[in-house]
């Protein structure tokens, strides 16, 4: 009797099996809440999987660039505001996976762990999001991509707040073309990828800014060097040819006439280390966080290259793929003296004293070699395309025409303005949209223009 | 000095009785109160009046204060902590019931109302050990008679539900029995009788395959989650009498009967476990229900959506098997834990009276009945949420359904049983 009332004890054993599953559901809860309460199946917030009852997203002037309303998600009017800051603010789908309508789910739709979803239920709305694009500079560089694919992104160099960020092939929420998955022609490649964010492309000569930095951070003296260029740079029975034969030219009207001669020379002496190791420092093999969003790693290897690779990598060609996120933050660090903030496209949680702008850990680029490379950059807008490319704006920048196979070439223009109170970086990608100089220089003017008219 | 002292005690007695008596009144109060407020949104559903349906709440909170003031001015009972706790459950559960089926209230207080009548002849019936003693043969036969031939009408005159064999339609759909669940009840009965005083090798043997008989009966069935309830509660009533070679007897042939079954049903197992710990990649087919039963746990927040608002009521078994989720979603993680705590409260209550129990088998019937609602309990909970594989148990009290409600009650009568203050008489003889 008194054995069997003593064992009793051992549903104490059951009892405690039962808290520690409670525990662990109650950790599981916790941890999970916000992934499981926005979950595409949450008929409190979706509609046909779609989302239907959140939050609106405004942009800096307070344009709703989508709003809920009825239990209807209810996009901007104007088509072309659609279209431009889809890849931004995101579908309602979530095919879009990096857009703000599905990394800031649980804000947008008002969860959280004591309330769950009861006021976005109560209310028929949830967070509202105001971000830092404008919704006309979006439309004006939408339409600066003149029907090509590729992305134009502008940012503050120096608060982080992006104007406009737009990616093509897109689509109008409001009327999703119906042959939009069906489509074979090619049309609508990649049309749910955010081109600024999640594209990698060749980069052409605007490779050859790093090719600069390495340069300057590793051979003395290489300012006050030139370069012979013949039309063609021969290693063993190859050679790297050149866009033109440029003759004797400096380090700097090297970068402004984009000789691949001296730039090839400058890889090949470089070598696999110093190239990569630049690359590295400048973070083109990390990926960052902008606002949740994370961007596709950059691409260079030199470790199983050959001589001629290294001079092809030199001038960015090989197998080399940037992102043009890295690409706009690397303009950033220069224009900015070695500082690379890191793009903010949300404004909402700024504070009343003004926001402090993040910057990019994993990027390194030391003030001096900044300093350079930002007078070499102003001399080729300067000396090469001309300031009346960008009438009233100190424009420093370079150009790239990225040589793809059996296709046109991309299209390139990474820059800034050196102007501080107009404190403005830009990337231009054309996917095989043509020459830089003639295709991305005007498409950044233009771009640069509305930022200003706008202002 | 002992005339003092016995003085002292009968004077605290009184008050403490004073006190409980308060203190009843107050938790009926506040029961009445709960259960009123969860009523409205019922009863008054978009604005329009549901008379039946306010009748079965009155009936029900009525039925409440009628039963505990009859039993204690009456029967002289003093002790209502279960009783209380089965009010608590059943209530939610009848209210969630009401707001998914205007209809199927008047059911589901049925029941609760056959439940309480059952667990009172069973409470009156434990009473005398001989009488238990006399009817546990023919009870067991009949049980597993029971079961078998429920199991054989289902498999070929009536057809799977869910994949399993363990739903009893009669009367052309009127009436649906689960009989699993009754023959839960003799189980723990079979059980802790056949262990008592009256100890013989026959008696173990006899009860290691009627054990058996069950659980093979509920693979055939497919209905895994009982059959392991049944196999937990077995190794307990094995354990509470271990301690000699008979009680060896018992792990073996639990450990042999375990191994047997699952070689030979693998791949049904298999089969209705696959989704466990993937249930999101299958969230349309083998993981719907625990993904939904996630969604809306969490969505409900702490307070909860409040009743008629929550949206895991649309998905199949939602007052059945996931009515947890939908305590949560609805009534808030604050009622739910409750739930949870009150299950838990039940299992501690069975440990400390079956310490004082006046007999082995009022122990180990207190024991297993407890561990039997405790595993289930988790089996349910922690399988809609997949901590565990889903297994399609219900809830003890809450979830809607006859069967599942009255082998809650008559389980009970086991723990009950066990108080030293539910037979006086009994107790004071022993």
């Amino acid at each position: 009797m008194r054995n069997t009332t003593r064992r009793a004890y051992a549903i104490f054993a059951l009892v405690a099996v039962f808290f520690g599953g409670l525990i662990f559901m109650a950790y599981s809860f916790v941890t999970n809440a916000d992934e499981w309460a926005s979950s595409r199946l949450n008929e409190h917030i979706y509609k046909y999987r779609q989302l239907s009852t959140a939050g609106a997203i405004y942009d800096r002037d307070g344009e709703t660039l989508v709003a809920s309303r009825d239990g209807e998600r209810i996009y901007n009017e104007s088509s072309a505001v659609r279209l431009s800051t889809l890849h931004l603010v995101g579908d309602s789908q979530g095919y879009i996976s990096t857009g703000l309508q599905t990394v800031y789910r649980p804000y947008l739709i008002g969860y959280n762990f004591i309330d769950g979803v009861y006021k976005t239920v109560k209310d028929k709305k949830g967070n509202d999001l105001k971000l830092t694009i404008d919704a006309d500079v979006s439309a004006a560089a939408y339409d600066a991509l003149a029907g090509n694919k590729g992305t134009i992104c502008a940012y503050n160099y120096k608060t982080g707040d992006v104007i406009c960020m737009v990616s093509a092939p897109t689509f109008d929420p409001l009327y999703k073309p119906t042959d939009i998955d069906s489509d074979t022609s090619g049309k609508y490649d990649g049309v749910y990828l955010n081109r600024f964010i999640s594209g990698v492309f060749t980069p052409g000569s605007t490779f050859k800014v790093v090719t600069t930095i390495c340069a300057l951070q590793n051979i003395s003296g290489v300012s006050k060097r030139t370069f012979n260029c013949t039309g063609k740079y021969v290693i063993g029975k190859q050679a790297v040819i050149c866009n033109s034969v440029h003759g004797k030219v400096s380090f700097e009207r090297a970068l402004n006439v984009s000789c691949n001669c001296a730039f090839a020379e400058l890889a090949v002496e470089l070598g696999n280390e110093k190239m990569m190791k630049t690359v590295s420092e400048l973070g083109f093999n990390k990926t960052v966080d902008v606002n949740g969003m994370q961007t596709s790693k950059s691409y260079f290897d030199l470790s199983k290259s050959t001589k001629l690779d290294r001079g092809w990598a030199g001038i960015g060609q090989y197998t080399t793929l940037v992102n043009p996120c890295r690409m706009l933050m690397l303009m950033g660090a220069i224009a900015n003296g070695g500082e690379a903030v890191i793009p903010d496209t949300v404004s909402t949680h700024t504070l009343p004293f003004g926001k402090k702008a993040e910057t990019d850990k994993n990027m390194k680029l030391d003030s001096k070699t900044a300093g350079t490379v930002k007078k070499m950059l102003r001399s080729n807008v300067e000396n090469y395309y001309g300031d009346w490319k960008f009438p009233g704006m100190k424009m420093c920048g370079k150009t790239g025409s990225a040589e793809v196979e059996g296709k046109k070439s991309h299209a390139w223009f990474v820059g800034f303005s050196a102007d501080s109170g107009f404190p403005y970086a830009i990337v231009v990608c054309l996917e095989n949209g043509g020459i830089g100089f003639n295709d991305a220089i005007p498409a950044a003017s233009k771009v640069l223009q509305s930022i200003k008219n706008n202002r | 000095m002992m005339k003092n002292k016995a003085k002292t005690l009968s004077r605290e007695d009184k008050m403490r009785r004073k006190y409980r008596y308060v203190d009843r009144g107050f938790i009926l109060l506040m029961l009445t109160i709960f259960q009123f407020l969860c009523s409205l949104p019922v009863v008054f559903e978009n604005s329009k009046f549901y008379p039946i349906n306010a009748l079965c709440f009155f009936g029900f909170t009525a039925f409440e204060w009628i039963y505990v003031a009859v039993m204690h001015l009456v029967f002289k009972k003093v002790n209502f902590e279960l009783e209380f706790i089965a009010f608590f459950l059943s209530g939610i559960g009848m209210t969630l019931t009401a707001s998914v089926s205007k209809s199927g209230h008047i059911k589901q207080l049925a029941a609760v109302i056959i439940g309480i009548v059952v667990y009172d002849i069973l409470l009156w019936f434990l009473q005398d050990v001989k009488r238990v003693m006399a009817v546990r043969l023919p009870l067991a036969v009949f049980a597993l008679c029971f079961l078998a031939g429920s199991f054989l009408f289902i498999r070929f005159a009536g057809s799977a539900i869910n994949g399993a064999y363990n739903w009893l339609i009669l009367g052309g759909g009127k009436l649906s029995v689960q009989p699993s669940e009754f023959v839960k009840i003799a189980f723990i009965f079979v059980g802790a009788a056949s262990l008592d005083k009256l100890l013989t090798a026959k008696n173990i043997y006899l009860y290691i395959g009627f054990a058996i008989g069950c659980i093979g009966v509920l693979f055939l069935m497919r209905d895994f989650g009982t059959a392991l309830i049944f196999f937990a509660t077995f190794l307990v009533i094995a354990f509470m009498r271990s301690g000699d070679i008979r009680s060896l007897a018992f792990i073996c042939a639990g450990a042999l009967l375990g191994a047997v079954l699952i070689i030979y049903f693998k791949p049904y197992v298999a089969a209705r476990f696959a989704a466990y710990r993937h249930v999101w990649e299958n969230y349309d087919t083998t993981g719907y229900q625990q993904v939904r039963t996630l969604i809306y746990s969490v969505s409900g927040g702490l307070k909860g959506l409040g009743i008629n608002n929550g949206r895991l009521r649309y998905i199949a078994a939602a007052s059945t098997d996931l009515v947890f989720g939908m305590v949560c979603e609805e009534l808030g993680l604050i009622v739910a834990f409750a739930i949870v705590i009150s299950f838990a409260i039940i299992a501690v209550y069975a440990i400390r009276t079956s310490r004082s129990a006046p007999s082995t088998f009022y122990s180990i019937a207190a024991c297993s009945a407890a561990t039997m609602l405790l595993f289930q309990t988790c089996l349910n909970i922690f399988g809609i949420t997949d901590i565990l594989p889903l297994t399609g148990v219900t809830l003890p009290f809450v979830s809607q359904g006859g069967s599942s409600m009255i082998c809650s009650w008559a389980l009970f009568a086991f723990i009950k049983a066990a108080d030293v203050r539910t037979y006086p008489k009994v107790f004071k003889s022993a």
